[in-house]
């Protein structure tokens, strides 16, 4: 749309017509407002009547404009047959409503194209009767429209008239009734009345980023011919339409942060946010992103690689004057665009260029430059010095013994950690570490049983080797694990897994995959329905189930099902995320073997209830 | 108090001429070699990356001459028909051409619903034994019973299961659960099961909010309707509008539950049946409808979006908003249906 030329205040007029008006019957007047002082309109009519959803009934032949004044008027009297031919041509509806384009200026604006401001709609509601009798009217309908009217008026443009008061049909036809406005507010507000009040316009240039909303009020007063008179009053709104003519500006004046890169190195990381204020709201949200443009100002290849800009514009309301005014705070975020190896190290200043395009102000007043001062700090690995645990030699397959973690490795993310463990004689090797991706520490377990059982081998002794798999730096530490107590003979007629055992008694007299004493854990619920605290039967209820199958527990299915099994879950339940139980009621118990589990209540009668049921009732 | 009708297009939907449904428009204008060659023309057309200086062009404007003389151009589709997508595509082919840039309402594509919501109150008393009547007592839980008896029919029971296992399944934490199989499954569900079950559900009345709590869930909302940012109405419309079915449903909900200052219960033509159905037509698309929240009387449903950012189209995209959040039409159609009431039609 043109930035300049004459607007109408309103996308929308209405008005009835009624069976055999006479001709020359005014109608309605439609008001243009202008860019530029000086500017004249011209109006000027569609070619076609069109009913519902635009189709296009036939060419109009009753109803003319004047070009200067915007008065539509009745050229033509409209009788039945007139109607009924409209109405055949009207795809099925019911003839109710049609309507006529008016279009501004000389330009030939295509028919099909009628949009504001160019362009407005005038409404005929029809009513398939003749003018009703001058006495019949109310006070009502011979003030205020059927149909609520609002207003259009930009900002910063010359003052000029919007609105004319009256409805011509009524005062033409019925010239007796007088029909007298008055607007109410005070002199407050940018709007005025000529001395009879025939019209309204604005005072002065409004301008939206003081206020962008009025609602006028106005009171009509009805004489008729006899004495009584009667007052009526109205009220409609005014919207002031926005320009960018704002510059963007610091929020709180802050233009520069800072921020260091060091344990969070991973792709997507949020180094630093700065915010831009903007008073205007255009462009609106669906060109804002294209208009509103930010670049990396940075000749680095290395920069412009490692980061990118994220801008997301959200809408705010600012206090100006008592008013509730909309603006735009603009929010930019520095991301890492790729994952940084810890060797990385660097200080660098960015600068992105933020640039509002569709500024109308002076100069270079749409830019602003954003400034962000980035430490990328290297990582180095470091492991405490030495490591100790005890271990029961009861200890069964895949039972946890500790974790090892480099200094800060709970705050890393995008750094790939490996431990190894190196034996310092080949025959107590009894012991296996994995890496949990989730907090890049490593968890020591048991993988020789036999090992661990030897007499010889009451203290294990290792070198800890932790290794980045990007540069492979690596550092170590040495790890002595003291085997605890005495072993004895499994019991016989166990399952291989401590989730299998449903009562408490047999979880503790066995032992399964995992326990780190040789014997399962049994976990008393708190039996309030389907909970997350079910009653179940775990190697150790430190690590199982806590709702997370961990780098142990997803090595074997029979170590933890209850947070690793991907399978059936019979009775009342919550499916974990990805795997696993997340609630249960009752008891849970499973059969890794069968990819089954079952959980129910611990004298169970009733009959079970599965995911469906529950969501019912 | 009843929100004033937003514009005057009138559109009471009766009278409509008998139709052929697109499909079959199709097939008739696919035997006739003037028609089918300007079909294919207008279709060039439209394809085109500039559509509209395309239209412009002689042979476009002679195509679309030719065409709205064919079947094609009065053709409509039925809602749930075999082939729904096929025949909407046909339809939009025409229709797109016809209409010159953006309307703020646009014609719907659906033939015109005619059954009334008393026949579904009188198909819902045989179906269930107890709680047929809408207005049992105050105490009783309506939802509750709207779901009883879905479960007790095999058909409403299966779709129903299916959509609530799909809409529930968490992919991830950052992920709540598969959107797109979700929306389908709740498309199949309100498309393959009597309205008697489906509107239940979905328009029960309630007293107390534990029951209206069970209304907004019943399209598990988590999943199907909510999501980590709300979008500008006006932009969710457009995106809608990409669409041809989501495109079609938000017509037809335009053309069946427009506020109308013209009748009694301000909609159009009095038919509450075809404001609620298009309603619920909606639901399983980008412009999915739901309850904001769980106040048992004070109804109001909305898609997820608003009008923040808006810019200088703050008053359109109010209007478009408001004819879900401030409808007197549907409003009045929600709570006829709970308490089991219905326009009389017959003098």
């Amino acid at each position: 749309e043109a930035p300049l030329g004459l607007y109408f205040s309103r996308d929308a007029y209405w008005e009835r017509l009624y069976v055999d008006q006479p001709a020359g019957t005014p109608l309605l007047y439609v008001h243009a407002l202008r860019d530029a002082p000086g500017e004249v309109p011209s109006f000027r009519l569609g070619q076609h009547l069109y009913g519902v959803y635009r189709t296009r009934l036939h060419e109009n032949d009753w109803i003319r404009i004047n070009e200067t004044t915007g008065l539509l008027y009745l050229n033509q009297s409209l009788d039945h047959s007139s109607w009924e031919q409209l109405s055949i041509r009207n795809g099925g509806f019911p003839l109710l409503t049609i309507f006529l384009q008016v279009f501004l200026g000389s330009t030939a604006q295509r028919e099909g194209e009628c949009h504001w401001p160019g362009c407005t709609r005038v409404y005929f509601s029809f009513i398939n009767d003749t003018f009703p009798n001058c006495s019949s009217f109310k006070a009502q309908d011979l003030c205020i429209p059927e149909t609520a009217v609002s207003f259009r008026v930009r900002e910063n443009r010359p003052p000029g008239t919007f609105y004319h008061f009256h409805m011509l049909p009524v005062q033409f036809l019925c010239p007796n009734i007088s029909v007298k406005y008055s607007l109410l507010e005070g002199d407050s507000l940018p709007f005025r009345c000529d001395p009879d009040c025939l019209e309204v316009s604005t005072r002065w240039a409004l301008d939206r980023e003081l206020r962008e909303k009025y609602v006028l009020e106005a009171l009509c007063i009805v004489a008729g011919p006899g004495a009584n008179k009667e007052t009526v009053t109205l009220s409609f709104p005014v919207t002031v339409y926005d320009e960018d003519d704002s510059a963007p500006t610091f929020s709180g004046g802050v233009g520069t942060a800072s921020a260091v890169v060091e344990f969070k190195r991973k792709e997507g990381t949020v180094v630093a946010t700065l915010q831009v204020f903007d008073a205007d709201v255009v462009p609106a949200s669906g060109e804002l992103v294209r208009r509103y443009t930010n670049t990396l100002l940075s000749g680095d290849s290395w920069a412009q690689q490692t980061f990118r800009v994220e801008h997301s514009p959200i809408e705010t309301l600012v206090q100006v004057n008592n008013n509730s005014v909309r603006a735009t705070m603009h929010n930019y975020k520095l991301i890492l665009n790729r994952s940084l190896s810890i060797s990385e190290s660097r200080v660098l200043q960015l600068e992105v260029l933020v640039n509002d395009s569709d500024f109308q102000g002076p100069g270079a007043g749409g830019i602003l430059v954003l400034h962000f001062n980035v430490s990328v700090l290297p990582v180095t690995l470091n492991l405490p010095r030495a490591y100790s645990f005890p271990v029961n030699k009861r200890a069964r397959r895949y039972a946890q013994i500790g974790k090892i973690c480099v200094e800060n490795c709970q705050e890393f993310s995008g750094v790939s950690i490996q431990y190894k463990l190196q034996p310092s004689s080949t025959n107590c090797t009894a012991l296996g570490v994995v890496t949990s991706p989730e907090d890049t520490s490593g968890t020591l377990f048991v993988n020789d049983t036999e090992a661990l059982r030897r007499p010889e081998c009451t203290k294990l002794q290792y070198t800890v080797v932790a290794t980045d798999r990007q540069t492979r730096r690596q550092t170590q530490a040495s790890l002595v694990v003291t085997v605890e107590g005495t072993s004895i003979a499994e019991e016989v007629g166990c399952p291989k897994s401590c989730a299998v055992n449903k009562r408490r008694p047999e979880c503790e007299e066995c032992g399964g995959l995992g326990s780190p004493t040789g014997r399962c854990e049994w976990r008393q619920g708190d039996g309030k329905g389907i909970t997350r605290n079910f009653s179940t039967c775990s190697p150790s209820t430190r690590t199982c189930p806590d709702g997370h199958c961990d780098a142990v527990e997803s090595r074997d299915a029979n170590i933890c099902p209850q947070d690793c099994l991907r399978a059936d879950i019979v009775g009342g339940h919550e499916r974990g995320e990805r795997q696993g139980i997340k609630a249960g009621y009752g008891i849970c118990n499973c059969f890794p073997d069968e990819k089954k589990c079952f959980c129910e209540p611990e004298d169970s009668q009733g009959p079970l209830c599965d995911a469906l049921c529950r969501t019912i009732i | 108090s009843l929100a004033s009708p937003s514009s005057p297009q009138g559109s009471e939907l009766h009278g409509w001429r008998p139709q052929v449904d697109c499909v079959r428009a199709n097939e008739l204008c696919a035997a006739e070699s003037n028609c089918s060659s300007r079909y294919r023309t207008l279709r060039q057309c439209l394809a085109g990356r500039d559509r509209n200086t395309m239209l412009a062009n002689k042979e476009c404007q002679a195509a679309l001459e030719v065409l709205q003389e064919s079947p094609l151009y009065d053709c409509r589709c039925k809602r749930g028909m075999k082939k729904e997508l096929q025949c909407l595509q046909i339809y939009w082919s025409i229709h797109l051409g016809l209409t010159e840039g953006e309307e703020f309402y646009e014609a719907s594509p659906y033939e015109p619903v005619t059954s009334r919501l008393s026949d579904i109150f009188r198909l819902a008393s045989i179906f269930s034994g107890t709680g047929a009547d809408p207005v049992v007592s105050a105490k009783s839980n309506h939802c509750l019973d709207a779901a009883k008896a879905c479960n007790l029919n095999d058909n409403c029971k299966k779709l129903r299961s299916s959509y609530i296992s799909i809409c529930n399944r968490e992919i991830s934490p950052t992920e709540r659960c598969n959107r797109r199989k979700c929306h389908k499954a709740l498309r199949q569900f309100f498309d393959r099961v009597p309205s008697e079950y489906t509107y239940r559900m979905l328009f029960c009345s309630c007293q107390d909010q534990a029951c209206a709590e069970r209304r907004r869930q019943t399209i598990l909302p988590s999943c199907s309707y909510e999501d980590k940012e709300k979008p500008n109405c006006l932009d969710l419309r457009s995106l809608c509008r990409t669409d041809h079915l989501c495109r079609s449903r938000l017509a037809d909900f335009h053309a069946n539950c427009r506020a109308s200052y013209r009748t009694i219960t301000s909609c159009p033509a009095d038919n509450y049946q075809a404001c609620l159905g298009s309603y619920a037509g909606m639901i399983g698309f980008d412009m999915t409808p739901n309850y904001v929240d769980s106040n048992p009387t004070g109804i109001v449903v909305s898609p997820w979006c608003n009008c923040r950012g808006s810019g200088n189209m703050e008053e359109e995209c109010e209007k478009f908003l408001k004819d879900f959040t401030e409808n007197p039409c549907l409003r009045n159609a929600i709570q006829a249906f709970g308490n089991g009431t219905d326009v009389n039609m017959s003098p």
